[in-house]
């Protein structure tokens, strides 16, 4: 159900069309080409619209207009106070046309009556195409966005990059802290397994600016190196603030993610299949190449995948940790939800993200087969 | 389900309701929350009907709860653009009459809106659903010990890297830092709103500025990073709200030092939500937390200024009213001569631009 609204706000544009009805009406009988204004009746039938709407319901629409282009909400704000001013003293200009320019200038200006195209339909896919940086331009092409406002594909390719560099760090890292936890007698494995579970239950918040205080500048990290010698005071590595901390950082957060199912798969692979194959031959490389991987395979997609998962939505740590690299979609979303309220754009932003989950699950079904996945 | 379990669960369900009744206030947190609980609901006649819950502002909530119909904050404290946004859609009650009638009056009869307008605010939609709280502002601050020679104390020494070397600390989106680096381009303070209304290109220009210190900033998030960073010298100076770096002054000891020029006031609002199930009791909380006694009150407990003019001399006349016997006035954004070198943030024209502005801002931060 939730699922499903989202998907439906993404495309939703009707509260507005109940609001401007015979304006988007007439407005879509102007002829562009021919005439540089809307004609009479679009302005007309806006006047009446905003002289007996209802204010609510005009304030709605407000917020939805000023996504189309920034201005709206004051220019019909202005507009509005003007009218109730007419309409109170009944007395109705002549031209609805001129008096509105009178008004306020801006509705002499194209571009306004341009970007009110985008709304004229119960349907939209414009917020589609604003989550990845293109517009409509007058005739409802597609076009680029502004080149100094283009955010949302560089943030889509950052947030898949670190999505996956953290899922490999976080394989290589742990499968051999998981295949020491499955393979050390069970009194040692237990003591280690709390090493892998105090973090985990530990506040993200406290991990996060733990990381901080170890990667800074002026930090533990670069104290030591710089005690020891080994950097210049004026050398010091900036860790944090930057990619690298949203990397270590997630890295960190969700290891125990890839570690658990995968300790789990390992726990009860026989270890007489490696003695097996070393005594039918194979060097112990070649034992856990073609042995023993293939059975931890499982364990791998399963791990992989919860952390790829978890990664491709996240914004807390990578906003603290991340200076200006940290605004993943997920931040954006948060954004768009909170402050701007554009619930269109959120949504497509969530069904584009969840579009990428369904792709990445397709392809593993492919390749590894969706059987294949354990946890324990 | 264990015996114990299902008693809880009953009880919860049970018991819920009676809890529900008192009047739940969303706020910001920390010591912010705080000094309200301090200043307005201990204050009140019966404090235990005031609850604070926390949130990280945005009207997402409060839309969410509107659109349900299951309102269960009442009052929530915004910045002035969700006061504006709230009251047009509707997720605010109109109460303008109400403001009218039952607001505690200043000491010569005003009325809150005219304390307002007497402190050099203009009227915008939000003041027809909500009642001010206090100015707060986006300033500069540094660590004196980190400039042994000439210390800075412009917006332009801010922005000059080569005279004042070192790191910056800014936050990751883009209200205050444009108004901060138009004074830096040499724009007055309190005629930045206006170039930035009425000018073409005005924002190009301060983008330019923003180029100038890009390769030394370091971007902060969370309200309590830039006093971390001045502190741990990963920056010299760096951009904060002016109430937190009031209490590292005042309560914890530390010394640091104040650029108010090119500060940007913003204001903060305390509104009544649609449907809200206390909405008498909320009301009556409103009128008392916007007496100018309360907004005076407010001050001995964090350096944010009350909106209502009124509550100015009370300050004034009751020094020492910071903690330990301290002067606050010195560490009050309002006073009469730095506003004349404060920017006073358009809450209009940021809602108008506010979105198209901050997807600039993340690309510019990203490139």
């Amino acid at each position: 159900m939730p699922i499903g609204d989202m998907l439906l706000r993404s495309v939703d544009d009707s509260q507005i069309n109940t609001v401007f009805p015979n304006t988007f009406e007439e407005y879509k009988k102007w002829d562009k080409e021919k005439d540089e204004l809307p004609p009479e009746e679009v302005y007309k039938a806006l006047f009446q619209e905003l002289a007996y709407g209802d204010k609510i319901q005009v304030g709605r629409a407000l917020t939805r207009m000023n996504y189309s282009k920034s201005g709206w909400k004051s220019l019909i704000k202005k507009t509005s106070r003007a009218i109730k001013k007419v309409v109170k003293k009944e007395e109705f200009p002549d031209s609805y046309k001129e008096f509105l320019i009178e008004t306020n200038e801006k509705w002499a200006d194209p571009t306004y009556w341009y970007a009110m195209g985008q709304m004229i339909n119960n349907q939209t896919s414009i917020y589609y195409w604003n989550a990845i940086d293109r517009t409509f331009d007058q005739e409802l092409n597609v076009v680029q966005q502004d080149e100094d406002r283009r955010v949302y594909v560089q943030t889509w390719l950052k947030t898949l990059k670190v999505s996956i560099y953290v899922t490999v760090f976080c394989l290589i890292l742990g499968f051999p802290v998981a295949h020491l936890l499955a393979n050390l007698p069970l009194r040692y494995s237990n003591l280690l397994m709390i090493f892998v579970l105090l973090p985990f239950w530990t506040s993200l918040l406290v991990r996060t600016t733990a990381w901080i205080v170890m990667l800074q500048q002026k930090g533990v990290i670069n104290g030591v190196l710089v005690w020891l010698g080994i950097l210049n005071d004026d050398g010091r590595i900036a860790m944090v603030y930057n990619e690298t901390g949203t990397l270590i950082a997630m890295t960190q957060i969700l290891l125990p993610f890839m570690i658990l199912p995968l300790y789990s798969v390992m726990r009860v692979i026989p270890k007489s299949h490696m003695r097996a194959a070393q005594n039918l031959g194979a060097k112990p490389a070649m034992a856990f190449w073609r042995v023993y991987l293939p059975q931890t395979i499982p364990g791998m997609s399963a791990g992989g995948l919860l952390v790829f998962v978890l990664a491709i939505g996240y914004f807390i740590t990578p906003e603290l940790v991340g200076g200006k690299d940290g605004k993943l979609i997920g931040s954006w979303i948060a954004y768009h939800l909170k402050t701007t309220l554009n619930w269109g754009l959120t949504a497509a932003l969530g069904a584009i993200l969840l579009g990428f989950m369904l792709i990445f699950y397709w392809l593993y079904n492919k390749i590894v087969g969706i059987d294949n996945i354990k946890l324990g | 389900m264990s015996k114990l379990l299902k008693v809880f669960l009953f009880a919860s369900f049970v018991f819920a309701p009676f809890a529900a009744s008192a009047v739940t206030v969303a706020s910001w947190g920390g010591a912010y929350t705080e000094s309200q609980q301090k200043a307005y609901a201990d204050t009140y006649s019966d404090p235990s009907s005031i609850v604070f819950e926390n949130y990280n502002g945005g009207l997402g909530e409060v839309r969410a709860q509107v659109e349900s119909g299951s309102v269960t904050w009442d009052l929530v404290d915004v910045l002035p653009g969700d006061a504006i946004t709230g009251c047009d859609e509707g997720l605010f009650e109109d109460i303008s009459s109400e403001i009218a009638s039952m607001g505690v009056p200043g000491p010569d009869g005003e009325s809150i809106a005219e304390d307002m307008e007497n402190n050099g605010l203009e009227y915008h939609s939000g003041w027809d659903c909500c009642v001010p709280q206090i100015f707060w502002t986006y300033v500069v601050f540094y660590d004196p010990d980190a400039f042994p020679g000439e210390k800075p104390d412009s917006m332009a020494d801010f922005f000059d890297v080569e005279k004042f070397p070192g790191k910056r600390g800014i936050h990751t989106w883009a209200t205050g830092i444009v108004e901060k680096a138009m004074v830096a381009d040499g724009v007055e303070p309190n005629a930045v709103p206006t170039v930035l209304e009425k000018q073409t290109g005005a924002l190009d220009r301060a983008f330019e500025k923003l180029d100038t210190i890009k390769d030394h900033v370091v971007f902060w998030s969370s309200g309590s990073k830039p006093l971390e960073l001045v502190k741990s010298g990963e920056v010299v100076m760096a951009i904060a709200y002016n109430g937190r770096v009031g209490a590292a002054n005042l309560a914890e000891g530390e010394n640091f030092e104040y650029i108010w020029e090119g500060q940007v006031l913003d204001q903060e609002y305390l509104c009544l939500t649609t449907g809200a199930p206390n909405r008498d009791a909320a009301l009556d909380f409103m009128m008392h937390a916007s007496s100018p006694t309360s907004q005076a009150l407010q001050a001995k407990y964090i350096t944010y200024g009350p909106m209502r003019a009124s509550g100015i001399p009370i300050i004034v006349e009751g020094e020492p009213w910071g903690p330990g016997g301290v002067d606050i006035m010195p560490h009050m954004p309002n006073t009469p001569e730095r506003l004349k070198v404060s920017i006073v943030s358009d809450p209009q024209w940021w809602s108008d631009n506010g979105a198209e502005i901050n997807e600039r801002y993340a690309a510019w931060m990203g490139n």
